[in-house]
């Protein structure tokens, strides 16, 4: 099943290593803020959103559970 | 049943460990034999527990209401403290912590940086990359036609103290004092930097006589800047600071003082660092060296390797508030603990052959910034620094050479570079 994933828009201090690691899937807005791009994160990009999380300098970016 | 405490020979209380690379091997043994180890207080010293590996130092960054920040970040702490510094800290309000935001905890801290962020993130350090560029050929401008000098003093010293009192809205004559009061904070322990008349050279005393009297002359220049800001505000950080709210409340006087210290001392004397163990890198790697200049879009992933490579900060520490288990070894509530992030950042778990330098490497996740609640708020713009100075220090000195070994800090806190003897052409 497609995994979806989440930035908490309050812990993200726009440090924006997320944008650099996994560019297809966050992104920066005019806020620097980070927002998911996909709503649902395909098998090909699980990798990329893991080390995102892994290495957010907040732990701002979630699994959506369920 | 208590369980006996791992304890290794590698004594990391013994900063003449630090004076040479070897402390890297020191570390590899570690993280192998004893990866969660007590180190065993000293005369004058506190035991603490000593953390080694990537994963472990990541558990307790993340987790800051475990280990907290507001009882001293810089090392285990003395055995036996002045009396007045333990009441101090015993008068400090539960989940506050001190003045300064580095040695804060939650939920403070968190509503603290976000005072100051918005100047911090990539799209206001890109913004300001034109500025940081034009500093940076000032500073190679100021080497001139000179054939040999000192990197750290003439180079390597002189991009951060021009960014960080830009931000602070501080005038070129200030760098010289912020330079000599980051070094008297940062270098106590360094008899080359210890003004005090107390003590010994290199003795703990004279440490501390020193540390104390920079940080005063530090809070009394900064008190002249604040009256002058409160009677002209301006657009510098400073300025923020003054009008900033927290809770409703403005800060206090102390809080803006601390935050000016802590931007002055972390703003230049890592960056400095960087970029100093940067060129002994890239000079002790010809080949490596040889590829960056060959193709300069290569800088970004070069800038991680020097992060990773050069690790500027030896450590953090925290203090556990329970007992919490790491790796089969139980840490008590009270007791300290270290994360050395130069080990982390040569993890065999993490890291494919950690030892080679390479400026291609990649994934690099090092944590040279650390990483979760206290992660660097200047990372961004030491990112841009790094990488500005090694673009426009071999577009005008290609040929730039060692010319002899670098001279490091005593300290066990900063991995600092004091004097780099180079050849620039």
């Amino acid at each position: 099943m497609p995994r979806k994933v989440t930035v908490d828009a309050l812990a993200c201090e726009g440090h924006g290593r997320c944008q650099n690691n996994a560019p297809e899937v966050f992104q920066l807005d005019a806020d620097d803020i980070s927002r998911v791009q996909l709503d649902e994160i395909p098998d090909a990009l699980v990798a990329k959103v893991e080390r995102a999380i892994r290495t957010c300098p907040r732990q701002a970016i979630t699994w959506v559970e369920g | 049943m208590v369980a006996e405490k791992q304890t290794h020979d590698i004594n990391l209380h013994d900063v003449n460990l630090f004076l040479r690379d070897e402390f890297h091997e020191a570390f590899r043994v570690l993280r192998r034999e004893a990866p969660v180890h007590w180190n065993p207080g000293s005369a004058r010293a506190n035991g603490f527990w000593s953390l080694a590996k990537y994963e472990d130092i990541l558990f307790v960054s993340r987790n800051p209401e475990t280990f907290i920040s507001s009882k001293g970040i810089g090392g285990p702490g003395e055995r036996n403290p002045r009396p007045e510094d333990v009441a101090r800290a015993a008068a400090r309000p539960p989940g506050e912590g001190d003045s300064s935001i580095i040695t804060m905890d939650p939920p403070r801290h968190v509503k603290m940086r976000r005072l100051v962020n918005k100047g911090f993130t990539p799209r206001a350090v890109n913004a300001m990359e034109p500025q940081i560029r034009a500093q940076t050929r000032e500073v190679l401008d100021a080497v001139g036609d000179r054939a040999s000098g000192d990197f750290v003093l003439e180079v390597s010293s002189q991009l951060p103290l021009a960014v960080i009192c830009g931000l602070m809205g501080l005038p070129r004559e200030a760098w010289p004092l912020m330079f000599e009061l980051t070094n008297a904070a940062l270098g106590a322990g360094d008899p080359e930097y210890q003004t005090a008349q107390v003590g010994t050279a290199g003795s703990t005393e004279a440490a501390r006589a020193t540390a104390r009297a920079g940080n005063l002359r530090m809070a009394q220049y900064f008190r002249e800047v604040l009256e002058q800001r409160r009677a002209e505000p301006r657009e510098d950080l400073i300025s923020i600071l003054l009008e900033a709210e927290l809770d409703g409340e403005q800060l206090t006087e102390r809080e803006i003082l601390e935050f000016c210290n802590l931007l002055v001392i972390a703003g230049n004397e890592t960056t400095r660092n960087a970029i100093s163990g940067g060129l002994v890198a890239l000079d002790e790697h010809p080949d490596e060296r040889e590829r960056l200049q060959a193709d300069m879009s290569l800088i970004d992933s070069a800038v991680e390797e020097i992060l990773r490579w050069t690790s500027p900060l030896h450590h953090m520490t925290r203090e556990a508030t329970a007992d919490v288990e790491i790796r089969g070894q139980q840490i008590s509530a009270g007791e300290k603990v270290m994360m050395w992030y130069p080990s982390a950042n040569r993890d065999e778990d993490v890291f494919d052959d950690p030892y080679r330098f390479d400026i291609t490497r990649s994934p690099n996740d090092h944590i040279a910034f650390g990483i979760g609640e206290h992660f660097c708020l200047g990372a961004g713009f030491a990112r841009k620094e790094i990488r500005v100075m090694f673009e426009e220090l071999f577009d005008r000195y290609p040929k730039i050479r060692l010319a002899g070994g670098p001279d490091r800090l005593r300290s066990s806190f900063i991995n600092g570079i004091k004097h780099l003897p180079v050849d620039y052409r």
